[in-house]
């Protein structure tokens, strides 16, 4: 907690020395604490008090939560995301308790919409089911959800601000037990599974065939954030905390590229400067690529790594045609290249191919209209200005978004043999023991197998079989799951690993957690081996789309919450 | 293949290993599906493969790993030659750099493995004959010199590679029938009809099995 306080207050102040004017202006500092009532930091009891209605939070809150609280309310701490979360958590004394109460809640949300969606899903709806879902901690009214839909228009705007702030588009779990009948669930799983392996059953081969398909869902999920973002997106100067907050859980197709280059930190908060800077770097990289390409390419020290991306790039997206054009070839050659060559720890290593991508294809979708279909694109239609304009912001951000994962990539990629081991420790912790399982995992339960969950846990099926972690997730972590997810669900991810206030360096652990609870019971019915390793190297991910992001990026916000400032926490039982 | 009794005697555990663009994946590949994949994406650390093969009417689960071949993981692939009872190690033909850089995944190999472990040397991508930069005697001779088994392979065309990776596991049979190899230790890479869901694999986590008795 101290941490995450040290931090956030580290991150706001940053944002705001990023324009010197405003701390002396006045009027912008104090409208940063005033204008959002939603995201007051450190006042938790505000946002408690609307999502809960007025209603008790758990069963034990009153007496050592008030007093936290009041120590809340006495510091003013930029919790610069999940403030709300933050409160409704800290408030409860035993959460074993509010976790079956939040279970009952949320099943109740998806009773109610199984009986409502027929007709589509309402706006409020979407944002009522999204926020029970992930409070899971707090037991959200179970009643509430019919009362707003019933009156939406009555509800105080500013709780639909709050609603929508961070899982908008998590409408995943109302409608999954609409599509998957929980009963056939588990053998419709399993036999989709058995069909991937016969038919795609080349492990890790990213799955990038529908690049464009999911773009009417995404874009009316996201049209309510659409306007929010214009606003913060053109004041004068950047709420970066407010752009994070909103952008987590996900960004509109329209506002991505500039809402990433503003994320990864690669254009200034202030309106007036980002024209100027933008220009100059991309005049930087062209320079860049005369000093460092253009001549380096063919030093002899630097043939190895030159080759080794000339052999690379052709053969990363093999069955996407437009990675197959010569031009978006040369380009990632380049960028490849040229970050290699600046970062000499690490060096150029497989699997950074597969982190330009998202840029890449972010940069291109907006040089080529939000509305176009990609697979279809000839980068030869674009004007060469065009082109240079997606290289070198993808070169920027790419060198930017790395920045916090550099450990990952150097000799004996020791970041990631440490994460592999933080991962493991972590699932031992989670899922020790069968209590702590039915209780903490009342997602993917819901979701698959609701009333047969496997008495067995998880991390002990993997060792009593045998199955290293590093086994399935060094590439995990290696390609930060782009080897495991769509490209468009990677995509929606970064918007999340962007918008984390600190680097994405620790909360992609948690996401990989995540992901690997999410095919738990999956898991638990692979009874040897070869099962596990094959179900693991070829998770069924095809059919995601942005929503199990949503999910998977609340849920690892929830493992992070509970688990990463408390190492002791709930230990004793595993 | 989960459930059920054992349709398999033993378990052979597998390396795959070469440098990168050699066609490590495309051979596990055409092994496991009898199919040739034009273009695969490198591999990241390791992918694992399987297949029941026969060898003397017993049947034999292969339990493949192949590796990436970028120097950059080797820390993290150097883990899993311990235990493995074969090791294919793959050079291209048509590029002799490949080749050149044999002696040392033969010293890692030897370094890592037990002095049981099958070695087979796959010159990959016999099909391309017309930019070929290594020929076969040279490669024959080194093979020879090291006491390792050898054939000109093509995943594309599947020539050879059926045989490559039997070959392997009949001299490891052998092994057992020599009695040269001894079942009881969980470095040889070879396991007989798993008495227990827990002894699926043979090295790593062997410490976390209860009684691996195969009498």
């Amino acid at each position: 907690m101290i941490d995450r306080a040290d931090m956030s207050s580290g991150s706001a102040s940053t944002s705001t020395a990023g324009g010197a004017t405003t701390a002396a202006d006045g009027t912008t500092s104090s409208s940063f604490w005033r204008n959002n009532s939603r995201t007051i930091p450190g006042r938790p009891t505000t946002v408690t008090n609307r999502i809960g209605s007025g209603r008790p939070i758990g069963a034990g809150s009153s007496g050592s939560s008030s007093s936290f609280q009041d120590y809340q309310d006495s510091v003013s701490d930029a919790w610069d995301l999940g403030d709300d979360e933050f409160c409704i958590i800290s408030g409860v004394v035993d959460t074993r308790i509010s976790k079956r109460a939040s279970q009952t809640a949320a099943l109740n949300v998806i009773k109610t919409h199984k009986s409502t969606n027929s007709s589509g899903v309402s706006n409020t709806n979407v944002q009522n089911a999204t926020r029970s879902d992930t409070q899971q901690i707090s037991p959200v009214g179970s009643d509430q959800p019919g009362r707003l839909e019933q009156q939406p228009q009555s509800e105080d705007s500013s709780l639909k601000v709050t609603t929508a702030l961070r899982i908008e588009n998590l409408d995943i779990q109302p409608q999954q037990p609409q599509q998957r009948p929980p009963l056939k669930d588990g053998t419709e799983y399993v036999n989709d599974q058995r069909l991937r392996q016969r038919f795609h059953a080349y492990p890790g081969r990213p799955q990038l065939l529908k690049l464009s398909s999911n773009v009417a869902s995404k874009d009316v999920e996201c049209e309510s954030k659409y306007e929010k973002f214009s606003n913060i997106l053109e004041a004068p100067l950047l709420n970066l905390i407010a752009l994070k907050e909103l952008s987590w859980s996900g960004v509109p197709r329209k506002m991505r590229a500039v809402t990433w280059r503003l994320l990864s930190g690669y254009l200034p908060t202030s309106l007036e400067r980002r024209q100027t800077v933008l220009e100059r770097k991309r005049v930087d990289y062209r320079k860049l690529v005369q000093q460092y390409f253009d001549a380096d390419r063919r030093d002899e020290s630097q043939q190895d790594t030159y080759r080794q991306i000339h052999i690379d790039v052709p053969r990363m997206n093999p069955h996407v045609a437009l990675f197959q054009q010569q031009l978006v070839q040369e380009m990632f050659e380049r960028i490849l290249f040229i970050w290699a060559i600046r970062h000499p720890a690490s060096g150029y290593v497989q699997g950074i191919n597969d982190l330009v991508t998202p840029f890449f294809i972010v940069f291109l979708q907006e040089a080529v209209g939000a509305d176009k279909d990609l697979e279809q694109c000839q980068l030869s239609d674009l004007s060469s200005e065009q082109r240079d304009i997606i290289e070198s912001d993808s070169f920027w951000c790419l060198s930017k978004f790395l920045d916090c994962i550099q450990d990952n990539y150097i000799f004996a990629q020791l970041g990631i043999q440490a994460k592999v081991n933080q991962l493991k420790e972590l699932i031992q912790r989670i899922d020790g023991t069968a209590v702590m399982t039915s209780a903490s995992f009342s997602t993917n339960s819901r979701v698959y197998l609701p009333n047969s969950l496997p008495t067995g846990t998880l991390h002990r099926h993997l060792q009593l079989h045998g199955v290293d972690y590093l086994q399935f997730s060094f590439r995990w972590m290696n390609n930060l799951l782009t080897r495991e997810l769509p490209l468009y669900c990677t995509i929606r991810l970064w918007d999340t690993y962007l918008a984390e206030s600190d680097g994405f360096a620790v909360f992609q652990l948690y996401v990989c957690a995540a992901f690997l609870l999410h095919w738990r019971d999956q898991l638990l019915q692979e009874k040897d081996f070869q099962g596990l390793m094959l179900l693991l190297q070829n998770l069924p991910t095809h059919n995601w789309m942005d929503s199990h992001i949503g999910v998977l990026v609340a849920e690892a916000f929830r493992l992070k919450f509970t688990y990463a400032d408390a190492p002791k926490h709930l230990e004793a039982k595993s | 293949m989960s459930a059920g009794p054992y349709n398999y005697s033993y378990i052979f555990k597998y390396i795959i290993i070469g440098d990168m663009g050699v066609g490590k994946s495309c051979l596990l590949h055409q092994f496991t599906e009898k199919k040739f994949m034009a273009s695969c994406p490198h591999t990241i650390g390791v992918e694992f493969g399987t297949r029941i093969i026969e060898v003397d009417k017993q049947k034999i689960k292969l339990q493949i790993w192949d590796t990436a071949g970028q120097e950059r993981f080797r820390a993290v692939t150097r883990s899993y030659y311990r235990g493995a009872a074969g090791a294919l190690m793959v050079y291209d033909i048509t590029r002799r750099s490949t080749y050149n850089h044999l002696s040392s995944w033969l010293t890692d190999t030897r370094n890592l493995t037990n002095p049981s472990t099958v070695i087979f040397l796959i010159g990959n991508k016999s099909d391309l004959e017309s930019t070929r930069e290594v020929t076969y005697e040279e490669a024959k001779n080194f093979a020879d010199e090291h006491g390792l088994l050898f054939a000109e392979a093509s995943a594309m065309t599947g020539q050879n590679v059926e045989e490559a990776f039997l070959e392997t596991a009949r001299k490891i049979y052998q092994s057992i029938k020599d009695g040269r190899l001894d079942l009881n230790s969980s470095e040889t890479g070879v396991q007989h009809k798993p008495a227990q869901p827990g002894r699926t694999t043979l090295s790593n986590d062997a410490q976390t099995n209860k009684e691996n008795c195969f009498c």
